[in-house]
């Protein structure tokens, strides 16, 4: 039993990781029906600005913790920054010649030449990020979690919720709803849907920086991290279902605790499978994902 | 006030509009007729920015609007209620009027306005009052048309387009849209408005143009065009 529950705590850690990328792909999905494939490399390199910000600031005479908060807004702002320059190159063009299949192959043409960036940046080898929160666990009725574990539950809800928020309390939130439900009508109400879908993408990537700097100082920080990362977020996104919030958190955490349990009780080599499978059953039973509402297309 | 004028358009290569010139002068109510696939719709879409005309000039209060992508011509103080109402069907009754407001509540007018306005629109549609809460996507036909209304009168707009208000509708809410449309002419709101029911919108309306195969068949006062032989013949049947 006590083995059980400290596998569910790393699990769940995991599965909001998971969830915060995933949600990034429902932001650019729900404005554009499209995704951006190099979502893994922005996650990549938030952690990787973040570490340089916060070796810096730690370099400078400031604690783990101070550095690490106050790199916080500069990793969001760059995390905004690349997500419009995905989508002004990549995305854009695309929609533009209504091209099916065109912003697939540029958003994955840009992860691989982010990827390749940062290996020339940043170097091939996995670096250390310092943890901003004590590493040693605490033990909570026997069970141990890490401090950054709290922290990774924590901010990965206060990401959602503050979009959330946004959405349905400002005016420009609400034009973001709009542009989701119908890009022609948005239009009509002089909302400029081309700068919200940038807007969106913009987000998407913050959301994924935000998910590197969490997830960087429980793993091993570098080029390949977001790689993984990214793909098994997609997965979640396709068992959440595209169009639900709640989706994609409860996604994450399903996939988040299948992995950690069949690491623990299975063998740590089969640990993506019955994600995957769960994935490859959602898809043929329920397409629309577990929490997607299904759509009907009107002919 | 509204000035097309040698408008083409059309969808890829289709060409579907030859040459059309409509002028809606201010405070008047201006009606275009004309059967299914006549190019009533895709004058609209043109005006307002959804399509672009691929020649033909349109001006608003002076300002060349042809070609602008439509949230700008918004701005400018066009509104387009579109055909098939487009509501946001996930958001509330009072968010879809705000959001006819956008560009006033991001621009530099007081929000206190917007809301007085929304008043307005509830005592026009008190229907709308009783549901703001309820997601349009729940309302029932009559009700999205007038919210579609409403939503397009929150931008105070100069000159209002309204495509095919009565679309889809019971006799009894079809009376009821023609109503309010004639109230709004005596609020003096410019508008300019596609009818499939030729004979109603011809009773409402200042003027009126006949659209035949994306051209201009015939153009008049609408007391005028109603008595025309061949108008009768085609558009308004026997009966009448």
């Amino acid at each position: 039993m006590q083995n059980f529950l400290q596998i569910l705590v790393s699990g769940i850690s995991v599965g909001m990781i998971y969830g915060v990328i995933a949600f990034g792909y429902q932001l650019t999905f729900a404005t554009s029906k499209t995704l951006n494939f190099g979502q893994g490399e922005a996650l990549t390199l938030g952690a990787l600005v973040g570490f340089s910000v916060v070796t810096a600031l730690i370099g400078m005479g400031a604690s783990p913790l101070l550095a690490y908060l106050l790199s916080l807004p500069l990793v969001l702002a760059f995390g905004l920054a690349q997500g419009s320059a995905v989508e002004w190159l990549g995305v854009r063009q695309a929609m533009k010649t209504k091209s099916e299949a065109g912003w697939i192959m540029s958003t994955i043409a840009l992860g691989i030449i982010f990827k390749n960036m940062a290996e020339n940046i940043w170097g091939k080898d996995p670096l250390k990020f310092p943890s901003p929160l004590p590493e040693n666990p605490i033990s909570l009725g026997g069970v141990n979690i890490r401090p950054m574990e709290i922290a990774i539950v924590l901010g990965a809800l206060a990401m959602m919720l503050a979009v959330e928020l946004f959405n349905r309390r400002s005016i420009y939130g609400k034009a973001v709803v709009a542009t989701s439900n119908d890009r022609d009508a948005a239009g009509l109400m002089g909302i400029n849907t081309s700068l919200v879908i940038t807007f969106s993408y913009a987000l998407s990537s913050l959301s994924a920086a935000l998910a590197g700097v969490l997830v960087a100082p429980v793993t091993l920080t570098g080029a390949q991290m977001g790689a993984a990362l990214g793909l098994k977020a997609f997965a979640v996104a396709i068992i959440g279902g595209l169009s639900s919030g709640l989706g994609v958190v409860v996604g994450g955490l399903i996939l988040g605790i299948t992995e950690s349990l069949t690491g623990f009780y299975v063998d740590t080599g089969y640990k993506d499978v019955p994600g995957l499978i769960l994935l490859l059953l959602v898809l043929s039973f329920k397409p629309a994902g577990l929490f997607g509402k299904t759509a009907i297309k009107k002919v | 006030m509204l000035k097309i004028e040698k408008l083409v358009a059309g969808y890829g290569k289709v060409q579907v509009l030859h040459e059309i010139t409509i002028e809606v002068p201010k405070g008047k109510l201006v009606t275009l007729i004309g059967s299914n696939g006549a190019g009533k719709t895709t004058t609209l879409r043109a005006i307002s920015g959804m399509i672009e005309p691929s020649s033909g000039s349109i001006t608003l209060n002076g300002t060349s609007i042809a070609g602008l992508p439509s949230h700008e011509i918004t701005r400018l103080g066009l509104a387009h209620s579109p055909e098939g109402r487009r509501v946001f069907p996930t958001l509330s009754v009072t968010d879809n009027l705000l959001l006819g407001a956008f560009p006033r509540l991001t621009g530099k007018r007081p929000k206190g306005e917007v809301e007085k306005d929304m008043q307005r629109m509830f005592e026009l549609f008190p229907r709308l009052q009783e549901r703001r809460e309820q997601l349009a996507g729940t309302l029932s036909g009559g009700e999205q048309q007038m919210l579609a209304m409403a939503r397009a009168l929150m931008l105070n707009p100069e000159v209002l387009l309204l495509d095919e208000p009565s679309m889809g509708l019971a006799p009894k809410l079809v009376e009821e849209v023609f109503a309010t449309i004639a109230r709004l002419k005596q609020a003096s709101i410019t508008m300019l408005l596609v009818e499939q029911f030729a004979a109603a919108a011809l009773d409402v309306a200042d003027f009126g143009y006949v659209l035949e195969n994306g051209r201009l068949a015939g153009s008049g006062p609408a007391a005028q065009l109603k008595n025309d032989p061949a108008v009768r013949a085609a558009y308004l049947g026997a009966a009448h």
